[in-house]
């Protein structure tokens, strides 16, 4: 499969990305070879954070606050609310969006995603003719519907709405039949198949650039998702299972903001509680240029666009 | 000739023992290394295997719905196939079963829908409708087999053995309890009637309460499901009685049944028919970009065979004319045949319905979003063209074949003989597809692709801006799923069990009641 993929695809933009994930992995790689200090980093970070005064946001040169800081006081301020109070919402400013694909590639390393498994493409939208034409780059995280239509269809209960409004899957629950996957109408749900990248050496060059032995640990690393410890191990949950985006839900309890939006080159991603009527987020998606995605069915999706 | 007989016999079970036992190998294979070996993918991800469980679902409707004609309606004429077609209801909702268990991502959990039950998941609901169906089943086929059970189990032999320990214990051989559970059976199959219409309304459901899909979503489905399981089981039936069963009824009686059969499944083909001209119609008309894509990739897009050939050509069109040819549709065997390509064409039916609607991305784009897709994509530019193309293959072979049969009547001719009838039947044949080709041949060398495309030659005709323009739309037509070895070796192998168990059963089990009616 993966060999039909290689000698069909060599487009430059994909040889780009290509680039870019092997980048990532490498950057992986490197991050598990150093296990020990990856911790610490994580402790440094959380302490980082309480030094942040919450009503105080950091103020850059130019006499703004960065969006980032701003953000994660915001998320910060909400963390000290009970969970139902909480009305988590991602916007995301189209006019911004480069199409670098940071966002996707970020996802894939925090939450050690395979190969198949995606959370966050960014589709890319050609419009107009050659040669007068213009792109329109959609990231595409789970919606985070308020009616989603994945969960009443899921026959075990094994998916559901949090307080929050983030729609988790218990991976010990589902037994993979992907009836949620056929009933989301973003395609926001992918299927673990067990496979990883180091099926097909010859797919990358990062498994000869960092070796084969790095490469699998690498791949078989606990992924973190809802706050779990479960290392990458032949027929055991996550695999089988229906996965999706979960705006990182383990690092907003540790109080950081989505990978997405910390990764977010042009700052286009937004973060924060819609409940909080002094978050950005909220004062965002009051402007009139906001959109959503298919809304005549209903769903009531959590993500804003601008444009 | 007898020995020729029972050569071919043998040979043809040999095959069959072979494939399921490879088919079976391949099915643990996929057991031990999940769903990797299947071509799956986050744009389609239910392909051939959810297209045979809903193929096999729709069988065992099918049949059931038949022995209620019987056992409910009092229809006595079918009373003769009433077991067969239960047995048959039994044996291919274990195949349909068998298909969802090997779809599951983690079959090992496959037990837990009976505890994590979630009442407003549709699948949830038609679980329900098969364990109670399953039982219903089993129940009414004991009872109607128990006193030929009792009678077979007081010999010596293998099968007395078996009979014995199927009775149950039961050893009343009267005409009352054969009575008394004639009543039963009459009551189960009303409680059935329903349940049947859930089990395959509901499969139907699951499909059609999924908005994601504008081709799936709406009310028409579930009705469709119901009638083409209809068909399908009556075809079965067809097929099965004019080459394997009836063996204990009288020749004309058994052919006389076959007819009746064969009628019965052209009526709910021809009603099937109409479902699919209503949908695609409809469709087509309203002109909605993400329904008539779906209907542009069953129509035109890569395996546009599957729908003309298989569904439309094969599985109806022919079967059809079989039956209702006067030549033909008083042959018991011919219309055997009718019903065993309505089987066959059915399952094109089936992965139209559960492949294409998923293989158009819900966002323009999303295919090529990520580039880490594991599946092979195809690519099939406009359709018109490939159509032709293969007209005009088919004109150049027509046109061969005609020649040839004119110089076989003419030699006829010569020796001062009539020329046979089916010779004269397959120059007409052959010429009116000659004719045909080479006049849409003649066009698109007049008027060049684009205009063959879009106005057929017809200058001032541009097809595109009639109200059905959208479905000609030339746009690149892409699959992104082809099953791969595993998933057709696995499904080999459950059907050939399937098969296998079913010829079993009919061996040992007393399917055809003696009694006669």
């Amino acid at each position: 499969m993966a060999k039909t993929e290689e000698n069909t695809t060599l487009a430059p933009d994909t040889t780009r990305r290509r680039l870019l994930q092997t980048l990532v992995g490498v950057a992986g790689v490197a991050t598990v070879a150093a296990a020990g200090p990856v911790k610490k980093a994580t402790e440094a970070t959380t302490i980082s954070l309480d030094t942040i005064p919450v009503d105080a946001p950091v103020v850059t040169s130019d006499g703004k606050v960065d969006p980032l800081e701003r953000m994660r006081a915001d998320l910060a301020r909400a963390l000290q609310k009970p969970v139902s109070e909480r009305r988590w919402v991602m916007v995301i400013d189209l006019r911004k969006c480069v199409g670098c694909s940071a966002c996707t590639i970020s996802c894939v390393a925090e939450n050690h995603l395979p190969p198949g498994v995606v959370y966050r493409p960014v589709v890319e939208e050609e419009i107009g003719t050659f040669p007068n034409v213009t792109k329109r780059f959609l990231p595409r995280p789970c919606m985070q519907c308020d009616n989603p239509p994945c969960v009443p269809v899921c026959p075990v209960n094994a998916t559901w709405k949090r307080e929050d409004g983030i729609v988790t899957i218990d991976y010990d629950k589902c037994i993979g039949c992907r009836y949620c996957i056929t009933a989301c109408p973003y395609n926001a749900r992918t299927f673990d198949k067990g496979l990883t990248y180091n099926d097909d050496v010859s797919e990358t060059n990062t498994i000869a650039l960092v070796g084969p032995a790095n490469a699998e640990a690498y791949e078989m690393a606990a992924t973190h998702e809802y706050g779990e410890n479960r290392p990458r191990k032949e027929g055991r949950s996550p695999i089988g299972n229906a996965r999706k985006c979960h705006f990182c839900l383990h690092r907003l309890e540790k109080g950081m903001l989505p990978a997405c939006t910390t990764t977010c080159i042009g700052r286009a991603t937004y973060f924060g509680d819609a409940n909080d009527p002094d978050s950005l987020v909220s004062e965002l998606i009051a402007s009139p240029n906001v959109m959503r995605l298919k809304e005549e069915l209903g769903t009531e999706p959590k993500v804003y666009y601008l444009q | 000739m007898q020995q020729a007989q029972r050569f071919l016999k043998l040979t043809a079970w040999g095959a069959i023992g072979l494939v399921t036992l490879v088919g079976m190998g391949a099915v643990v294979i996929r057991a031990l290394n999940g769903l990797g070996v299947t071509n799956l993918n986050f744009i389609v991800p239910w392909g051939l295997w959810v297209a045979f469980y809903i193929y096999f679902i729709g069988l065992s409707a099918g049949s059931f719905l038949m022995s209620t004609m019987v056992y409910v309606f009092g229809f006595k004429k079918l009373e003769s196939i009433g077991r067969l077609a239960l047995f048959s209801a039994l044996i291919f909702l274990i195949a349909g079963m068998n298909f969802v268990l090997i779809d599951l991502g983690r079959m090992e959990r496959f037990w837990t829908v009976f505890v994590n039950r979630n009442l407003w998941s549709v699948l949830e609901i038609e679980i329900h409708f098969y364990v109670l169906y399953i039982v219903i089943l089993t129940l009414e086929l004991w009872l109607l087999m128990r006193r030929d059970l009792v009678v077979c189990g007081q010999g010596n032999d293998w099968k007395a053995r078996i009979c014995r320990i199927l009775a149950f214990g039961s050893k009343d051989v009267s005409d009352e309890s054969v009575a008394r559970d004639r009543r039963i059976v009459r009551v189960l199959g009303i409680i059935g009637l329903p349940v049947a219409i859930g089990v395959h309304g509901g499969t139907g459901a699951l499909f059609a309460v999924v908005k994601a899909r504008p081709m799936w979503y709406g009310p028409l489905f579930p009705i469709i499901f119901i009638v083409s399981a209809l068909a399908s089981g009556s075809a079965l039936l067809t097929f099965v009685l004019a080459f394997f069963a009836g063996k204990g009824m009288a020749k004309q009686e058994r052919d006389e049944l076959v007819l009746l059969l064969g009628k019965i499944t052209a009526g709910f083909l021809a009603f099937d028919l109409l479902l699919l001209w209503s949908e695609f119609s409809v469709g087509i008309y309203g002109n909605i970009p993400e329904d008539l894509e779906v209907m542009r990739l069953i129509l035109f897009g890569p395996f546009w065979w599957v729908f003309w050939f298989v569904q439309i050509i094969f599985g109806a069109f022919v079967p059809l004319l079989i039956i209702f040819l006067p030549a033909t549709g008083k042959n018991p065997k011919w219309v055997g045949l009718a019903g065993f390509m309505v089987v066959v064409g059915i399952i094109g039916v089936r992965l139209n319905i559960v492949i294409p609607a998923l293989s158009i991305p819900v966002l323009p784009g999303l295919d090529e979003a990520y580039t880490m897709l594991p599946a092979p994509t195809q690519a099939f530019t406009t359709y018109p063209p490939v159509i032709l193309t293969w007209l005009n293959r088919f004109a150049i072979l027509a046109a061969l074949g005609t020649f040839g049969i004119f110089g076989l009547i003419a030699l006829r001719r010569l020796r001062g003989q009539e020329a046979y009838r089916f010779q004269r039947g397959l120059v007409s044949i052959g010429t009116a597809v000659a004719v045909l080709a080479i006049a849409l041949f003649v066009l698109r060398w007049v008027g060049g692709t684009a205009v063959t495309t879009l106005g057929l030659g017809i200058s001032g005709l541009d097809l595109t801006q009639t109200p059905i323009g959208g479905i000609l739309g030339q746009t690149e037509l892409h699959s992104f799923y082809i099953p791969s070895p595993n998933e057709w070796l696995s499904s080999a192998g459950l059907i050939g069990m399937a098969i296998i168990m079913f010829a079993v059963g009919y061996m040992v089990l007393p399917l055809e009641s003696k009694e006669g009616h």
